[in-house]
């Protein structure tokens, strides 16, 4: 029976921050108190219910998972060792049509538009019309009268109508719009929206022109009547993310001269028309791997049981580790059918079809001495999938010997992955109302767009701001002289860049999809410096293997799906004009090959940067690296470069000062610097000599028994070493303060919030001046939320950061939400009160549910819902702003 | 920058109505005086229901017996003819001729409009236009925004300024004060002879000292000059005109010169009867009066501009020398002249553009410091002639109402919490009391935020704007970068939002029209609860 209580605590190998020490082999005892009450632990069957994932799993209740869980009778089965069940996602391309008509209603008297769309989604049309004698590309309102019901005025332009099934059986989503051919009416214009991925379906950035008309003037993006076929294929092949069947690209050509002979054809009357073609969405779908871990009672050895959902062939790349280093090694024979040995480094074994369902799996027999049992799953369209950027990692239990440290669970990621399967139950619920209910969507509908007019009507006012701001000379001059009265030496250094700096991250996990950001984002440039921000990151910039830029491949080549290199100037030069510094997000531990070495393993690096196998580190097995052992982790996703080479080092400089030169970058946001020596980094920016430098060093808190640790200096020792083998020349992000505050604000845990000496528990605690302090970024939150801010608190978290010392970044996610005003007030008490990276912090209170602190006897805050204020003493304190669980104030 | 709130008198009497219109979108603006201000509130009784859970109900049956087309109707149009908002352009707008900060303007109007106001109020300055020599107008630049606000959709309240600013600087035309070199007379003076360069002395207004012309003439020829110029936008974009009456477009006396210094308590002012005019004018009302002693200057015994009332025995609680006869003699015909002058002005205006649908505005300055002393010094010296023994706003009130003008108040966000306690001062009461004269002579209230900013500002002008104090409109004191900047402009948006759905501030209600505002509502409950039972 013991063993089976194992199940119950051991944690979650899927988890990105993952403790060091694993395996467990607790008494179930100490786990009932102190995890769940509320069972009476009656051994056996109810321990399952220890495990926070197993709820989560009832709750989602996928048939699927049933089943796989099904397969291993955990019920009855007492030698199960382990057991999990791992969320895994994959795009999948998705095949529909996507049809516009124009022909005659019943009637015969009045002509009907119809655009379908059999895809997935909730498709909403987005149009307008032209009238006869506009000029130009505007749009208007369509009559009254022609609108469907159910459509929606977007301000005084266009409306929005949804596109619906007419029946259940039917395939398409369809919108009919009706309307009188003697009428005004030159032209339909539209795009496409789907409300689900937020994605615009356009033409060549433009919109779909519909011509009513026939002497209108082709702007290009004119689909419909006699145009052919293929014209309506090229404009659908620049969808922004929808990827076209590859037979219909040739058409153009063709296409052309049938256009040319159109335009001679004057006068022509309005026929009916239909297009269709075949388009293909991604669409991410999630899937699952269970893993079971069971000691056979007749052989003594440890079966480690594989099966996944997922379809097509799946071949499982694995290995053993011996130690919490996790290292690779491939186990003694035997080993399951299909399996093939790779590279002396690890085993490939294809998984096999399951007599039911539609899944596949292998049984592993290992030998009992294993630590850990580590694979990577490859699908048959060449894509790995990992664990979040790691590899899957299952314990075996064989190995444990010391009881103490066993035993701690990642209760904080949990408690993210089950809020996310909740939130997304959430939404369906609520879809599901929403379709139910028209008359609640045309609420939140109307709700929407007195949502979009109120960002219209703040980007309007930051303009304004930004022009009048600037033409006030002589108000940022006292302003620039009182910052210098309080700390005269203002000194630029790339760890700090002025002291004074708030940075902005200008992108999330979904800014590539629009393929167009960087316009998008000079837009908001004037915006975003007007709220107070002095720096910007920016997306990774290269040619990339993974459309979010993480998997560089080309350095040089800087057209990237965020837009192109011209583009990117042109952004850098905007932002630079409101006065913002700029930083490139350069991913210097890896670099995606471009050939196969002669084993067929990608090494071999094309464009300007040709570097061969040496410049990969020799101990990653994926890869056959010739260059010395890694001075870091690996990234096992792609080749990890050997930055102790010396070509590597050079050519990585002359690279950094290009885009220092060429595109104007004034510094770095340093991705994944875990995997090098930051004695290295400090190299590249003593070469490159960057405003201001942060660098993302991100490993696991430390947890004790499924809690975080009040301690987190180990933790925060961590960052600060590579902080100090940078020599200090570049900040990082302070990491040890967003877990903290996690725990803090999820749990009412406000005394975690000082440590031991009273001081802030997090890097800002021990070298505020190269914190930089964030609550969420593009992994964290976004779409991907790894590990997600704890929902509803964001503010009090900015209240924290925006206050305190460190450089704070605030997410782009937040800066365009409902947080916005709350943001632009605290980022303008910072600067109306001189706040800097090395501002002294009082902390007066760390209590169950309140902290408070005093940050350079100038600004107070308090966070939580406990009760603060400042004290009525020699300062007269004003409250500055207010909001959910957190005040501010400033001296009077 | 402040915001002119406008509605019609049936609505400012019954606040209550207006609760239900929490979804309402931005659009406000509207005014519909004649479909809504002569109806009683029976069309008005659903909404204060929406609100609550009961509400919910009671809209869906209303769906079901077809009513709800017609509540539906009144409750939007409610909405509409609620609240006119303006905000002021910044003063520099344009200077020689040309638009400044263009784009700036032209993004802040657009936010203006798509957050429902109704429009911009634009100050035109005489030192603008008439720079350079008599008569000689150059109106390019007004023009230029007049266009912008037309096209913006907005409504255009235009202030012809006839006095100067100290910041940003812009002074009266050059060649008056190359007139005021010489005739230094042409200007108010102190007791100790400094001259105020800041506007006319108010005593010249029917003397030929501007070239042969008399200032009236000047400001008349100016007028009718504009009114050819904006021909195209009068009564349709430009839809109200305020004139400028003197010290900062404000009827007074410049009783208070420079800047109080934030956080002291300011003086008492000093009398401004010492030009060579006004002590002429003096001398010749002493002698009507058969006191000649009395008209050889003004009172002695009055304290100097910085200085506490009590400096002196003039302003004194009890037996100070404003209560003597003399004093009234003086205080009488000190404000008579102010009055006289702002009569002569409005008239003008009046009778200039009689024939263009527009709205005439007058401004009057809250002088509010001292209001908690019996004599009330800062009105006394700036020409009110107001005590705690006297009414003397309803004089006031009385010649607007001659002259068919709204009055401009200023000074809406202040609330007395917030005054120095020293200073015994009271905006509040004050605004109180002029509203009340107001009301009594049917004088339209326009409100204004003060310039100088007080905190919680945005809330007392809400307040003002539920109270009898305000019924016209309100100016929001001005564009710029303050109030484009992160730390306001997100409150105003939230101010102008929820101006849509107030909350009630009886406690604010004079007494006297609170009655019936009291007893309006109770009417509506009575209907309400009938409402709930027939359905």
């Amino acid at each position: 029976m013991a063993a089976v209580t194992i199940d119950s605590l051991l944690q979650n190998p899927t988890l990105l921050f993952r403790p060091k020490a694993k395996v467990l082999l607790k008494p179930p005892r100490s786990l009932d108190c102190s995890r769940n009450r509320k069972l009476p632990l009656s051994r056996g069957s109810c321990l399952c219910s220890f495990n926070p994932r197993r709820t989560i799993h009832v709750v989602r209740a996928s048939s699927s998972e049933t089943a796989l869980i099904g397969n291993f009778d955990i019920s009855s089965s007492d030698d199960i060792l382990y057991k999990d069940i791992f969320p895994v996602k994959r795009i999948e391309k998705v095949e529909g049509k996507f049809f516009i008509r124009l022909d005659r209603s019943k009637d015969q008297h009045d002509w009907q538009f119809t655009v379908g769309c059999s895809l997935p989604g909730k498709w909403i049309l987005h149009w307008g019309v032209s009238y006869l004698g506009d000029s130009g590309s505007e749009w208007d309102q369509p009559p009254k009268g022609m609108r469907p019901p159910g459509s929606i005025p977007i301000k005084d332009y266009a409306i929005e109508t949804p596109l619906k099934k007419l029946s259940e059986g039917d395939i398409f989503h369809e919108v009919k719009i009706d309307f009188n051919p003697i009428s005004e009416i030159a032209a339909i214009h539209f795009v496409l929206k789907d409300e689900e991925t937020g994605a615009w379906y356009q033409h060549r950035g433009m919109d779909f022109k519909v011509p009513l008309v026939d002497y209108l003037e082709d702007d290009g993006n004119i689909v419909g009547a006699k145009r052919g076929f293929g014209v309506w294929s090229g404009a659908l092949q620049q969808f922004s993310n929808v990827l076209l069947k590859s037979e219909a690209s040739h058409a153009d050509s063709q296409n052309n001269s049938i256009e040319s002979k159109d335009s001679k054809n004057k006068n022509r009357c309005l026929e009916g028309f239909y297009e269709e073609q075949s388009i293909v969405k991604e669409v991410s779908v999630g899937n699952l791997v269970s893993v079971a871990v069971r000691k056979s009672p007749e052989t003594g050895k440890v079966v480690v049981c594989l099966e996944t959902d997922i379809p097509g062939d799946v071949v499982v790349h694995w290995g053993v580790c011996r130690d919490d280093a996790k290292i690779w090694k491939i186990p003694a024979a035997p080993y399951p059918p299909e399996t093939t040995v790779f590279k002396n480094k690890a085993l490939r074994t294809l998984l096999q079809p399951k007599a039911t369902g539609n899944r596949s799996g292998a049984l592993f027999t290992l030998d009992e001495e294993h630590f850990g049992f580590l694979f990577v799953l490859k699908l048959d369209d060449n894509t790995w999938l990992k664990f979040k950027e790691n590899d899957f990692y299952v314990p075996l239990l064989g190995t444990s010997s010391v009881p103490g440290q066993y035993g701690q669970s990642d209760s904080t990621s949990e408690e993210i992955s089950s809020k996310s399967y909740t939130d997304g139950i959430i939404n369906e619920i609520r879809n599901l109302v929403s379709g139910l209910s028209s008359e609640k969507s045309l609420k939140t509908k109307k709700k929407e767009v007195q949502e979009s007019i109120l960002q219209e009507i703040e980007q309007l006012a930051a303009e304004a701001y930004s022009i009048f701001r600037s033409s006030i000379t002589t108000v940022p001059d006292e302003v620039v002289s009182e910052t210098e009265t309080t700390k005269p030496a203002v000194k630029i250094s790339s760890g700090t860049g002025t002291g004074f700096e708030i940075l902005c991250q200008g992108f999330n996990w979904e800014s590539h999809k629009s393929r167009r950001w960087y316009m998008e984002l000079k837009e908001k440039a004037s915006e975003i410096s007007s709220l107070g921000f002095t720096v910007i990151w920016l997306p990774p910039p290269t040619e990339s293997v993974s459309p979010e830029g993480y998997m560089p491949k080309d350095l040089y080549n800087l057209n990237s799906r965020y837009g192109t290199i011209d583009e990117l100037k042109e952004l850098v030069k905007s932002l630079h004009e409101v006065g913002m510094k700029v930083l490139g997000d350069v991913v210097l531990n890896h670099r995606c090959a471009h050939f196969k070495n002669q084993n067929g393993v990608w090494n071999i690096f094309g464009g300007r940067l040709n570097w061969d196998d040496r410049a990969v580190v020799a101990d990653d097995p994926h890869f056959q690296g010739r260059g010395n052992k890694s001075s870091g982790d690996n990234f096992h996703a792609a080749p990890n470069i050997d930055h102790s080479q010396e070509f590597v080092r050079k050519d990585l400089k002359e690279w950094l000062g290009w885009l220092r030169e060429e595109i104007g970058y004034d510094g770095w946001r340093l991705d994944f610097v875990r995997g090098f020596w930051g004695g290295y980094v400090k190299d590249y920016l003593e070469a490159s000599g960057p405003y201001f430098a942060v660098g993302e060093y991100w490993d696991s808190l430390s947890y004790t028994y499924g809690e975080m640790d009040h301690n987190q200096d180990s933790h925060r020792q961590r960052i600060v070493d590579w902080i100090n083998a940078t020599n200090g020349t570049a900040g990082a992000f302070d990491v040890t303060t967003k877990g903290i505050l996690h725990s803090a604000l999820e749990r009412c845990e406000y005394w975690r919030l000082s440590d031991q000496k009273g001081k802030p528990p997090g890097v800002v605690g021990w070298w505020p001046s190269r914190a930089v302090t964030f609550i969420e970024n593009h992994d964290t939150g976004s779409t991907q939320g790894h590990w997600r801010f704890p929902g509803g608190k964001e503010m009090q978290g900015y209240a924290y950061i925006l206050t305190h010392p460190g450089t704070p970044a605030v997410f782009y996610d937040h800066i365009f939400s409902h947080h916005r005003s709350e943001i632009a007030s605290l980022i303008s008490v910072r600067n109306r009160n001189g706040i800097h990276c090395r501002s002294l912090v009082k902390i007066v209170k760390a209590e169950r549910d309140v902290y408070a602190a005093i940050i350079d006897e100038k600004v107070a805050m308090k966070i939580g819902p406990g009760y603060y204020e400042p004290p009525s003493g020699s300062q007269r304190w004003s409250l500055a702003l207010e909001g959910r669980d957190y005040k501010v104030w400033e001296t009077s | 920058m402040e915001v002119s709130v406008i509605r019609s008198c049936s609505q400012a009497t019954n606040p209550k109505t207006e609760l239900g219109f929490s979804d309402s979108r931005f659009s406000f603006g509207k005014f519909n005086e004649k479909l809504f201000s002569r109806k009683p509130n029976s069309v008005s009784f659903e909404s204060p229901l929406r609100r609550g859970k009961s509400g919910l109900r009671i809209t869906a049956q209303a769906a079901q017996s077809d009513r709800l087309p017609k509540s539906k109707s009144s409750t939007k149009s409610k909405t509409l003819n609620r609240i006119r908002l303006f905000a002021g352009l910044p003063l520099d707008v344009v200077s020689g001729g040309t638009v400044n900060q263009f784009r700036a303007i032209s993004a802040g109007l657009k936010a203006l409009k798509l957050l429902g106001l109704e429009g911009v109020e634009l100050p035109i300055w005489w030192g603008v236009v008439e720079h350079e020599s008599m008569g000689k107008y150059n109106w390019s630049g007004y023009l230029t925004i007049a266009e912008m606000v037309r096209k913006a959709g907005l409504k255009l309240n235009v202030t012809l300024c006839f006095h100067a600013s100290s910041q940003p600087k812009i002074p009266l035309p050059e060649w008056v004060l190359d007139i005021g070199k010489t005739k230094s007379n042409i200007f108010f003076k102190d007791r100790a002879g400094k001259p105020y360069r800041g506007c006319l002395s108010l005593a010249v207004d029917e003397l030929a000292v501007l070239n042969g012309k008399t200032p009236m003439e000047v400001y008349q020829d100016f007028c009718e000059s504009f009114k050819s110029a904006f021909s195209a936008f009068i009564g349709s974009t430009i839809t109200g005109i305020t004139m400028g009456l003197g010290p900062d477009g404000e009827l007074r006396y410049p009783s208070h010169r420079g800047f109080a210094k934030s956080g002291t308590v300011p003086g008492a002012g000093e009398f401004q009867c010492y030009d060579k005019n006004m002590l002429h004018l003096l001398k010749q009302h002493a002698e009507a009066c058969g006191k000649p002693k009395w008209g050889l200057g003004g009172p002695h015994n009055a304290p100097a501009y910085s200085e506490l009332p009590t400096a002196n025995t003039f302003f004194k609680d009890h037996g100070g020398s404003w209560e003597s006869p003399y004093g009234d003699f003086f205080l009488s015909w000190y404000s008579s002249q102010l009055i006289a002058h702002g009569d002569r002005l409005l008239s003008l205006a009046s009778s200039v553009f009689s024939d263009s649908a527009v709205n005439i505005f007058g401004k009057v300055p809250l002088m509010h410091s001292w209001h908690g002393t019996r004599s009330h010094p800062s009105e006394l010296t700036a020409g009110f002639y107001n005590t705690a023994t006297r009414k003397g706003y309803e004089e006031v009130a009385e010649m607007f109402a001659r002259n068919s003008c709204k009055i401009i108040l200023p000074g809406m966000d202040q609330s007395d919490k917030y005054q120095l306690k020293e200073s015994l001062s009271s905006p509040e009461s004050l605004l109180a009391e002029i509203g009340t004269a107001c009301n009594k002579h049917g004088v339209g209230i326009s409100g204004q935020n003060s310039t100088v900013g007080a905190p919680d500002g945005l809330k007392q002008i809400k307040k003002n704007m539920l109270s009898e104090n305000l019924n016209d409109s309100f100016i929001f004191q001005r564009i710029g970068a303050q109030f484009f900047a992160p730390e306001h402009f997100p409150l105003f948006i939230e101010f102008v939002r929820k101006l849509n759905q107030p909350e009630l501030y009886s406690g604010n209600l004079p007494t006297k029209e609170g009655t019936t505002t009291t007893t309006d509502s109770v009417h509506t409950r009575s209907n309400l609860s009938i409402h709930v039972q027939s359905a």
